[in-house]
């Protein structure tokens, strides 16, 4: 166990747990992008500053990714912080200037002006690399980052519609900003140049997924693919049971 | 005695033509007989550092340099210098006093260099593991290995060695934490990605005296405890590969490597990786994960690769200048290395000292010497005797240091502290013609490129430093760029997740540091006072000075320009594209620097 000051507050943790986690479990929030429970950390929005300073020398942390290893001090809200995080975010919007999350969080830690500057147009995604992220993390790796510098992008490979995409939205769901876009009608899923039939609850109707997720999942867990909803399979089950046990 | 003909064939010498001239030596000596065989045998060496003036031939042990050697002047040196002892003067290099010299010592580009990390370069065949043997390499390898691991760090810590890549971290404490963990396997790596543009210093290591690089990274896996390292060496450098697959092969067929490293028992296995071609993989996490076959992108290096580094094991990573100090500290002691240089930076450093120099090349010199040292006397001064301006030190992300501050000594911390950096080496000097302003640009523009994208102020702020910087140079700057400049650029140091991002800002930073009213004459006055800047320049004919020679008529690529012969010249400025090449033609200095607004006046 190590003890630590965050704004002054005495917080306790282990070591090597990272500081954005020891700061919400104290009650202290910061602010976030690219960090999701779950999904491999990468510490690239830089959103989730933090200064720690150490035997007197003061640095600027990501605390997503920083692993406490020693008493220090922390600060969440000092001057420097405040300053970083109000350019990263004129940064974020004026590459993503359609995005409304990034115009919110602008207006919430006060960016600095980014009016000079000639916003991209019509970007939502602020390169996070979450999407790719929790695609790799499904096991599908049917989009990933490509290139580097500012021609960085999130795309399947050559981009060209991805054999391996099925279309589970998990990437556009995970999106910080709704950058990714897809289309959905009654039978039809479109997203990443690629279209899925929907697959619907054979009891109540609802949508469950498209035919390929399903058969991914049911692959994956060597059973048949579903048929039913969440909800309708619990029903389902609940009703098995009670005929089983005769709870009537 | 037997003599040796000594003829470059480094990268520079070999594109000048050297291996045609080692071809010429060697069929000259056939043709010279019996004599001249018993007499000469040739040696291919690495690179001598002066690669402007080759391809260079040493006869040795006659100490005789010749410079610009070419093929046609083999039968002349065979003939005279190896058979007769006499001298070719006009392949002599010529002083500054006009006097032709016999021996590289008295070079003045040479004359005031130290080598410790090139001393071999230029005496031994690469490709010859024999020739290394015979100079004593691989003596400290020996000496290693009767010493025990603490002791091997004992001395490297006393040699107050720091790593030559650019970081400057103490080499000996790095290896220190490394042997403390209990981890295996272990790994060292020798970074070989230079992807400094006009950065040649581990090239010419690497390719020139290979063993030396294996023997100090063979100490190094001594030292932590590792049995596998690897080369990761950029991808351009097919010599460099060549001669290191070669030396490793040589080695283990010597049983210097391999299973058992000369009988010790110790097992080392070393191998290259070519490097993934991108400026970011020499940057340690991004090296590493290209090694393991990821996209190479840095990780946050909050632990650091001594305790999780390959494949999450102990491993050392040094630099191939690095490495190559090794042997003479095992050898010499890490005392003696310590009082070479300054206090807190000892050894030599080598620099590639290019641009507005007479002499540029890799020199090696002690830590500590001065800017005005190494640019004035090694280097000559300044191409045409024209004015210095500055000196960019420490590759792309390094800073700008003017005039008041050529006194600087060079090493790690002095530079640092004024916001430039010694970085990997990298000396380009620039003259009054350089406009600073476009240099910041220039620089900003290629780490904006090379950034892996992967963090937002990096990719982000470049971006928008980049549009400032290309607006102020074409005339749109405004009020509050500069200030805009610097907050970016904090934020840039302060908040980057790797050191490429962190350091990107110094090109800028110093810039606006020094030459402040440079960039206000672009911003306020819409004028580069450099003449570089072609939306914001237009020249002019000073018609006193003017002889009318018509040089720069001849030379303007637009046909802006016309007059009489032996009358004042006149530049139409509807005409001019501010190209700049009559200035650079005119020999009197009569071409004027103006203001795109005094042109339309
Ligand atoms: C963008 C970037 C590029 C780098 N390129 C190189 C390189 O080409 N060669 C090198 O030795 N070090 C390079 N470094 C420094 C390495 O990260 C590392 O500090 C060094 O290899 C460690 O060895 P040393 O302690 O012997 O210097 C680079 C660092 C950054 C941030
Ligand atoms: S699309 Fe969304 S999740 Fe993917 S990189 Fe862009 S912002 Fe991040
Ligand atoms: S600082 Fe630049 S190069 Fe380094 S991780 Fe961030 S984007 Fe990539
Ligand atoms: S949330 Fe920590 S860097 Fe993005």
């Amino acid at each position: 166990m190590i003890e630590i000051q965050i704004n002054g507050k005495t917080c306790t943790c282990e070591p090597g747990e990272f500081l954005l986690k020891v700061a919400a479990r104290n009650g202290i929030y910061i602010p976030t992008l690219c960090h999701h429970e779950g999904v491999g950390e990468q510490g690239c929005c830089r959103l989730c500053l933090a200064e720690v300073v150490e035997r007197g020398r003061s640095r600027i942390v990501v605390s997503c990714v920083f692993p406490v290893e020693k008493p220090i001090e922390v600060y969440t809200d000092s001057e420097r912080v405040r300053e970083n995080r109000a350019v990263v975010l004129m940064l974020l919007k004026e590459r993503a200037p359609e995005s409304e999350e990034i115009a919110r969080l602008c207006e919430e830690y006060q960016a600095i002006d980014g009016s000079r500057f000639k916003a991209l147009d019509n970007e939502k995604c602020i390169m996070c690399g979450l999407c790719a992220r929790a695609c790799q993390s499904l096991g599908t790796g049917a989009i990933a980052t490509v290139g580097r510098g500012t021609g960085k992008k999130v795309s399947t490979p050559y981009d060209e519609p991805s054999k391996d995409c099925v279309g589970c939205l998990s990437c556009a769901r995970i999106c910080p900003t709704g950058a990714i876009p897809y289309k959905q009608d009654e039978k039809e899923r479109r997203i990443w140049d690629r279209s899925f039939t929907l697959v619907r609850c054979e009891s109540c109707g609802e949508i469950i997924g498209t035919r390929e997720e399903l058969l991914l999942a049911a692959e994956r867990g060597g059973r048949e693919p579903d048929t039913l909803c969440a909800s309708c399979r619990q029903k389902q089950m609940a009703d098995v049971l009670a005929h089983t046990y005769g709870l009537e | 005695m037997r003599k040796t003909v000594l003829i470059c064939c480094g990268t520079g010498c070999r594109a000048n033509g050297s291996m045609a001239v080692a071809d010429a030596i060697r069929k000259a000596i056939r043709e010279a007989g019996a004599a001249a065989d018993a007499v000469a045998q040739v040696k291919t060496t690495g690179c001598n550092g002066f690669c402007e003036n080759g391809p260079i031939v040493k006869v040795m042990p006659d100490n005789i340099t010749y410079y610009k050697v070419k093929p046609r002047d083999a039968g002349e040196i065979i003939e005279k210098t190896v058979m007769a002892g006499e001298t070719v003067s006009r392949l002599l290099y010529k002083n500054e006093a006009g006097e032709r010299v016999r021996s590289q010592e008295e070079n003045p580009f040479y004359a005031q260099q130290k080598k410790i990390a090139l001393s071999a370069i230029g005496q031994i065949d690469p490709e010859n593991i024999e020739d290394y043997i015979e100079i004593g390499g691989y003596e400290a390898l020996k000496k290693a290995l009767a010493m025990t691991p603490d002791e091997i760090i004992s001395e490297v810590e006393k040699s107050n060695l720091r790593g030559r890549g650019g970081a400057g971290f103490p080499t000996g404490r790095k290896w220190r934490t490394a042997a403390g963990y209990d981890n295996y396997p272990k790994y060292v790596v020798c970074n070989g990605d230079e992807g400094d543009p006009g950065a040649f210093m581990d090239r010419s290591v690497l390719e020139g005296d290979p063993h030396a690089v294996i023997e100090g990274l063979a100490i190094a896996a001594l030292a932590i405890g590792a049995e596998e390292g690897f080369f990761y060496i950029r991808d351009e450098y097919d010599l460099a590969v060549k001669h290191i697959k070669k030396a490793i092969e040589d080695a283990k067929a010597r049983g210097i490597l391999g299973d058992s490293v000369m009988g010790s028992g110790h097992k080392l296995n070393l191998s290259v990786v070519r490097g993934g071609g991108a400026f970011i993989c020499g940057e340690s996490t991004a090296l590493m994960a290209s090694i393991e076959g990821r996209v190479g992108e840095p990780r946050a290096k909050y632990i650091r690769s001594v305790q999780r580094g390959l494949w999450n094991q102990p491993t050392v990573l040094n630099n191939v200048e690095t490495l190559a100090n090794i042997p003479y500290i095992i050898n010499n002691g890490g005392e003696a290395f310590a009082k070479i240089g300054t206090k807190g930076s000892s050894g030599t450093k080598v620099f590639a000292l290019v641009g507005k120099v007479k002499r540029t090349g890799l020199v090696e010199v002690p830590m500590g010497t001065t800017l005005r040292h190494l640019i004035y006397d090694i280097g000559g001064g300044i191409i045409g005797d024209r004015p210095f301006k500055a000196v960019q030190t420490g590759g792309p992300s390094g800073g700008c240091i003017p005039e008041s501050m050529l006194d600087l000594e060079v090493d790690f911390d002095t530079l640092s502290s004024y916001g430039a950096m010694m970085g990997s080496g990298g000396m380009i000097v620039m003259d009054d013609r350089s406009c600073m302003v476009e240099v910041a640009r220039y620089y900003t523009q290629f780490l904006c490129e090379e950034s892996c994208g992967k963090c937002t102020p990096c990719r982000e702020g470049l971006r928008r430093m980049l549009e400032i910087l290309t607006d102020i140079c074409e005339g749109r700057g405004r009020e509050g760029d500069l200030e805009l400049l610097e907050r970016i650029g904090h934020t840039l140091q302060d908040s980057s997740l790797c050191s490429l991002g962190k350091s990107a800002p110094n090109p800028v930073l110093t810039t606006i540091k020094y030459f402040r009213s440079e960039y206000e004459a672009h911003i306020r006055e819409k004028r580069c006072p450099a003449g570089v800047c072609r939306s914001l320049t237009s020249f002019g004919i000073d018609k006193e000075k003017c002889i009318g020679c018509d040089l720069c008529a001849k030379g303007c690529p637009a046909g802006a320009i016309s007059g009489q012969k032996k009358e004042p010249h006149e530049i139409d400025p509807g005409i001019c594209i501010a190209c700049g090449s009559c200035r650079e033609a005119c020999r009197f200095d009569a071409v004027i620097t103006l203001g795109k607004g005094a042109a339309r006046e």
